[in-house]
């Protein structure tokens, strides 16, 4: 039984074909989220690694902000529940998601049988978000991906102070300009958005094991400086990007086996 | 037929302008009644039509000039009204003292809207011992100085009328909740319809109405199947808030809602002083996160209230920026999580557009309660 999960996120689209609910056949991703051709490229980069084609497919479920524009599917399911499940599949005894997409982030608690117990999002701030991390990029002009690295050499992380995004760039710009090294400014901003999400994380309570997902997952200095404030290991996986995708394909196949 | 009834109590809840026109053109004099708690019955017995103003989801502009942007926006767009003019008519305005916003909005309107008089209602934090319910019968008296000064007058007898007109309305109000229980069937728009509509009709014409309502609905059959749940908040009128309710089968089987049941739950008690007998009612009155009570009752009440109801969880619809809210939300979370009742937290405010936090938030919270 094949079951496609598509995660349409506001930064990201990703795709997930998975086999009886057990095996992941095929993945794809394209930085572009919203509207059509961010999922349809990211489907076409899964297409190209199976023979299956979409007439194959015996469900398909969508998740992700863009969830409610995109035809095509036989159901949209919210990227809480999916993420839960998707993190449930490659970690079994999960018990927290920390979730940090590019617009949100959101805390999902787990009961020991896998079961959804509590969950809490930001509400329209970009701080603790992708987007803080991408603005505060851009200033820099770094590219995202080059902020983890850049962060490994600090000494001495900055401090900063702001919770609004937009305070925070005008902030980070005054630093740099009196001369704060590079890597300690790029830990500082992991620093800054682990605090946000470290306080997000203990309204929901916090229990190991704890894994994050969603694209800032990959930072591994947002990651570490969570581990430091919420004096826990956090697991991740290099498919965290798809926990969304995942866990849609996986409610589509539950649907099909209810 | 129930859908007949629904359609006038749906009129009447999208259209306060008309209701208000409709009751000047009979020669009727409005009185507007802010939220949260007012003394309608003295209004009507005075010879006005109470009318409540609990503002409207519309873009806030002249406000600003008032208030800073971040403010509770309940408040806000009722002074944005007030000066655009949608009051336009009304004799005065009655604004409680029952919170910080409510108190600045006072105090602002009678700068931003001139030809609607301002009648403060202050209120004592200590409302239940001797000397409280004295402050709160001051407060009534002033109230009755204001309103005569706009020709009303003001009769004791008169008073304990009105008392049992507005005593009966609670009573269906009360009755309509309980009801409504155990009618999956009747949607969250068409409950918030029924609530909202009796701010903007006479008592006489809704109990009237809601009688109707219940007469109408014992012929039928409760049908669906649904997820109970109790909401609390403030307000919850927004269309798009109770269509998300609706689309994912939330069936409110009771609120803690402000502008819905906690009007209604307690009566005037009988006495032989009217207006000492509508200040012990003000004493008496609770859980609510207006009303001082160091204790906090409701925290319980709300978890009481939902297994009563066998509500599978609680929605918490937050005004954004309502520091009262935000004060008992920690407490009815751990409520909640001692009696392994789940919550789920949306905030609102007049100005929203889009729902899609809230949306997602409550697609969550169904998939939590039914998986």
């Amino acid at each position: 039984m094949l079951t496609l999960g598509i995660d349409i996120g506001s930064t990201t689209s990703k795709c997930v074909l998975m086999e009886d609910g057990s095996k992941i056949i095929a993945t794809g991703l394209k930085i572009g989220g919203l509207g059509t051709e961010g999922p349809e490229e990211a489907l076409e980069e899964l297409w190209a690694q199976t023979e299956y084609t979409r007439e194959d497919i015996d469900r398909t479920i969508v998740t992700g902000y863009g969830r409610n524009k995109y035809e095509g599917a036989d159901g949209e399911v919210s990227e809480l529940t999916c993420h839960a499940l998707g993190g449930r599949f490659i970690f079994p005894d999960l018990r927290t998601v920390i979730d940090i997409g590019g617009q949100d982030a959101k805390i999902i608690t787990l009961g020991e049988s896998g079961r959804m117990t509590n969950f809490v999002m930001n509400d329209k701030c970009a701080a603790g978000t992708g987007r803080f991390l991408d603005v505060m990029a851009n200033i820099l002009r770094m590219d995202i991906d080059e902020l983890d690295e850049c962060a490994s050499h600090s000494e001495k992380p900055a401090s900063i102070s702001s919770t609004c995004t937009v305070f925070a760039e005008s902030e980070v710009i005054s630093q740099l300009a009196n001369g704060v090294a590079r890597p300690d400014l790029v830990a500082g901003i992991c620093e800054s958005v682990a605090s946000r999400v470290g306080a997000l994380a203990r309204r929901a309570g916090v229990t190991p094991r704890v894994c994050m997902s969603g694209g800032v997952a990959k930072n591994s200095a947002v990651r570490h400086a969570l581990e430091r404030n919420l004096e826990t290991e956090i697991s991740f996986d290099p498919m965290a990007q798809y926990f969304g995708a995942i866990g849609a394909a996986l409610y589509g196949y539950r649907q099909l086996t209810k | 037929m129930v859908q007949d009834v629904l359609k006038k109590f749906h009129e009447a809840a999208v259209s306060p302008r008309a209701q208000m026109d409709k009751y000047m053109s009979e020669g009727k004099k409005v009185v507007l009644t802010a939220p949260v708690y007012t003394p309608e019955e003295l209004i009507h017995s005075m010879g006005f039509v109470p009318m409540g103003a609990w503002g409207a989801d519309i873009e806030l502009n002249r406000s600003k000039e008032y208030f800073p942007a971040f403010l509770c926006s309940i408040v806000q767009s009722i002074l944005e009204l007030g000066i655009n003019g949608a009051y336009k008519g009304a004799s005065a305005i009655v604004i409680p003292s029952l919170c910080d916003t409510l108190k600045t909005l006072g105090e602002n309107w009678k700068y931003a809207v001139d030809d609607i008089k301002f009648i403060p209602m202050t209120y004592p934090q200590n409302r239940k011992p001797a000397y409280g319910i004295a402050f709160t019968k001051a407060g009534y008296e002033r109230v009755i100085r204001d309103l005569e000064a706009l020709g009303g007058k003001y009769d004791p007898a008169a008073l304990a009328e009105s008392i049992k007109v507005y005593n009966a309305h609670n009573a269906v109000m009360r009755r309509v909740d309980e009801v409504l229980a155990g009618h999956p069937e009747i949607t969250a728009a068409e409950r918030s319809d029924i609530f909202r509509s009796a701010f903007f009709m006479t008592k006489e014409e809704h109990t009237a109405l809601v009688e109707e309502f219940l007469d109408e609905l014992a012929k039928t059959e409760a049908s669906g199947e649904k997820l109970g749940i109790v909401v609390s908040g403030i307000l919850t009128d927004a269309p798009q808030l109770n269509k998300i309710f609706d689309e994912f089968g939330m069936h409110i089987v009771a609120d803690d809602v402000a502008a819905q049941s906690r009007q209604y739950r307690t009566d005037v008690p009988e006495g032989d002083d009217p207006l000492e007998a509508l200040a012990v009612k003000f004493a008496e009155m609770d859980n609510c996160s207006v009303l001082y009570n160091v204790k906090k009752p409701r925290v319980q009440w709300i978890v009481d209230t939902a297994k009563a109801r066998n509500a599978k969880g609680v929605v918490v619809v937050m005004t954004k920026f309502c520091d009262p809210e935000e004060f008992d939300y920690v407490m009815i979370k751990k409520a909640c999580e001692k009696a392994d009742l789940p919550l789920a937290l949306v905030e609102v405010d007049r100005q929203m557009v889009h729902f899609e936090q809230v949306r997602t938030n409550l697609e969550t919270f169904r998939d939590m309660l039914s998986m």
